[in-house]
């Protein structure tokens, strides 16, 4: 086999063992890498119903048959494990060395199981494997911890870390990389902590297989050189993602006071133009030539890296348009170990239902200083109050009562990215149908909306657009791991992706085969949640209901008056079933898993429920 | 007649500004501002007036902000 390893390392933290594992070339075919294997070991090996916070749950680092190799945007890797928040497949997938030292020391696929009975890190040396004490670094943040692990290892090994965050099992803790990257939002740093897993420590020192290995350099190589150029010559990454925030506000689509508003007078503040006015570095991921981390100081002084979510959510969404707040709850959040779109979307409800009167609180929209104070709260989990925010919005909003789940801005338990869809159908049904709660990385289809079709439509062409950019984003992308933005951003062809992929492998691959693989992994994730929730059904895919609500529209601007229709949304999920062949439910009938050599996983999921 | 420009991320650096007032020509269409502003007709983009997308051979009317976008795909 060439572009993989062919093993999995199944470490196992109760009983301080590990060992070495083969998988089979079929697997690897059928899998892929990254999220598909990640997905089909936790389809196998977790029992439905386990406590995603117990011993049983697993951690799982998985990496694509192209990561570490000189090729765009490959430094790369899938974290994930039944998910602490949602309660159905959970991962995220975050820039760090990792990706390339694993793959170096023998490993396409890290499993952590067990419980470690004090807190430990776990370093990885080719075939060697110690579980060492993480005493002197727990409690500490993930800046902290990162520097502690570089002082013993020096900077060039690959580290994953958790902060207070994920030892305290906030529901949306996230995984930590490379000081600046994070990944995980369905609380991977949960699951992490948990375990009283601190940190993993990779050096690899192996060539990795690769078919073709003249080919597959001279191509990657030369091609992470034309993405660059291709940068430049655009100039997006002067403002990187961050430049897509006054669009949002000019269409009516930026969050704005937990997405009660689209626009906002002040929303220039905290743009692209003044975060880069602002920059002090830049930072990306490992292979990558078109990098979009703009660090600026904070309000106390510190370097903090942002992008469009983090100042969406933290910034516009708490109606706070200081860039150098924002940038201070972006720090706190990422030294905690805790997601900046989650926290923002949390501390919003918390303000909003306060102002409806759910419950009683000192929290205001546009507080700054107290957002900051919250969310350590919410990351130490202290008190009543921190246990609260900790467990996120669906949660607190079915502590408060009063009809506070309608504006719990989040789907299946995850909260929202920063795009206000109170009237864009289709973008709404991409975060109703994201398979691990609300998340824009499987689908977002705004610019297509707006552009190839009329805003008001619910037309069957925006639920194909939908399974299209699923089938790439959150198929392709995450399955090989690599980064989209090469192509979503500078438009890199995706037909390169086969051409890596066959150097790497020697098949012979077209994009075909690729969604096909991407199409059996959307059906698994599916068939995950069925088998966790036998009487599931199409509403858990719904959008938030605050949107469907005539008194929520706009008062003014280009969508005044405007508001998701139920019954028209329901239509546009029946397309979206039709063409991702799944029944009314939601869920794959018999036929499709057929088709995507699902039979046994129907059979399995028959247990618990019926399939059409 | 008076149209606002609005341009958005990159687009701003090539034109040398962000935000501007033009004094346009009555039925200017949408395509006859990309001159104005150094953008190339064929680069791939968006524009909207007062919300809204519009196509390059739409015509422009007194009053209207126009913000010309790269395509941003959602990060």
């Amino acid at each position: 086999m060439y572009g993989w390893t062919g093993n999995i390392l199944r470490i196992d933290l109760t009983t301080k063992t590990f060992k070495k594992e083969p998988f089979s070339e079929e697997f690897a075919k059928k899998w892929v890498g990254g999220r598909g294997f990640a997905l089909k070991i936790l389809w196998d090996e977790l029992k439905p119903g386990i406590d995603p916070l117990g011993p049983e749950n697993k951690f799982i680092v998985a990496l694509g048959p192209i990561a570490g190799i000189p090729a765009p945007n490959t430094g790369k890797a899938v974290v994930a494990a039944k998910s602490p928040i949602t309660g159905g497949y959970g991962d995220g997938n975050i820039g760090t060395r990792v990706a390339e030292h694993l793959r170096k020391a023998g490993y396409d696929v890290l499993i952590v199981e067990g419980k470690a009975s004090s807190p430990t890190y776990i370093y990885i040396e080719d075939d060697k494997v110690d579980f060492l004490p993480a005493d002197e670094v727990w409690g500490k943040g993930t800046y902290a911890t990162n520097d502690w692990i570089y002082a013993k290892y020096g900077k060039g090994v690959g580290v994953l870390n958790i902060g207070q965050g994920g030892e305290n099992m906030v529901l949306y803790a996230m995984v930590r990389s490379l000081e600046g990257r994070a990944g995980g939002r369905p609380g991977m740093g949960a699951v992490m902590g948990s375990k009283k897993l601190k940190a993993i420590v990779v050096k690899g020192t192996k060539t990795i297989p690769v078919a073709d290995p003249g080919q597959m350099k001279a191509i990657g190589t030369g091609d992470l050189k034309k993405v660059g150029a291709i940068d430049k010559q655009t100039g997006w990454s002067i403002q990187g993602t961050n430049g897509v925030l006054a669009w949002c506000n000019e269409v009516a689509a930026l969050p704005v006071r937990n997405f009660r508003k689209t626009q906002h007078p002040d929303a220039w503040k905290i743009d692209g133009e003044r975060l880069n006015a602002a920059r002090i570095a830049t930072y990306g991921c490992p292979n990558c030539t078109m990098r979009c981390g703009i660090a600026i100081r904070d309000h106390e002084g510190r370097e903090s890296e942002l992008d469009y979510e983090n100042i969406g959510l933290l910034g516009a969404n708490l109606e706070i348009f200081d860039l150098d707040q924002v940038a201070s709850l972006n720090y706190l959040c990422d030294d905690y170990g805790i997601d900046t779109m989650s926290t923002g979307c949390v501390l919003s409800f918390y303000a909003d239902a306060i102002e409806h009167g759910a419950t009683t609180g000192d929290f205001r929209f546009g507080d700054a200083e107290r957002a900051k104070q919250l969310l350590g709260i919410a990351a130490r989990r202290e008190g009543e109050l921190g246990n609260l925010l900790a467990d996120g919005s669906l949660r607190m909003a079915r502590r408060f009562g009063h009809g506070s789940e309608a504006y719990a801005m989040q789907v299946k338990g995850l909260e929202l990215a920063a795009y206000n869809c109170k009237f864009i159908p289709g973008m709404a049904l991409a975060f109703g149908t994201s398979p691990i709660g609300a998340h824009h990385r499987e689908a977002w289809i705004i610019t297509f909306e707006l552009k190839q079709t009329s805003r008001e439509s619910y037309g069957r062409e925006k639920a194909a657009k939908v399974v299209e950019l699923q089938r790439i984003r959150g198929g392709l992308f995450e399955f090989m791991v690599a980064c989209r933005f090469p192509w979503i951003e500078l438009g890199w062809d995706l037909k390169n992706y086969p051409i890596y992929f066959n150097k790497a492998t020697g098949l012979d691959w077209t994009l075909d085969d690729f969604w096909k693989v991407g199409d059996r992994i959307y059906a698994l994730m599916k068939f995950f949640w069925a088998r966790e929730i036998p009487d599931w059904d199409r509403t858990r895919d719904y959008p938030p209901m605050v949107w469907f609500d005539p008194a929520n529209a706009d008062k003014e601007g280009p969508i005044a008056g405007k508001f998701l229709e139920l019954d028209k949304y329901n239509e546009l999920l029946d397309h979206f079933y039709d063409i991702r062949g799944w029944d009314k439910r939601g869920i794959p009938t018999k036929k499709t898993a057929a088709s995507l050599g699902l039979d046994k996983e129907a059979g399995e999921v028959q247990k618990y429920t019926k399939l059409e | 007649m008076k149209i606002t420009i609005k341009l958005i991320g990159p687009f701003i650096y090539a034109a040398g500004f962000s935000e501007k007032e033009f004094e346009a020509p009555r039925s200017a269409t949408v395509e006859s501002l990309f001159g104005l502003v150094g953008i190339e007709k064929d680069r791939p983009k968006i524009v909207t007036r007062n919300g809204k997308a519009v196509g390059p051979v739409d015509e422009l009317q007194d009053g209207d902000r126009v913000v010309i976008s790269p395509l941003y795909s959602g990060g």
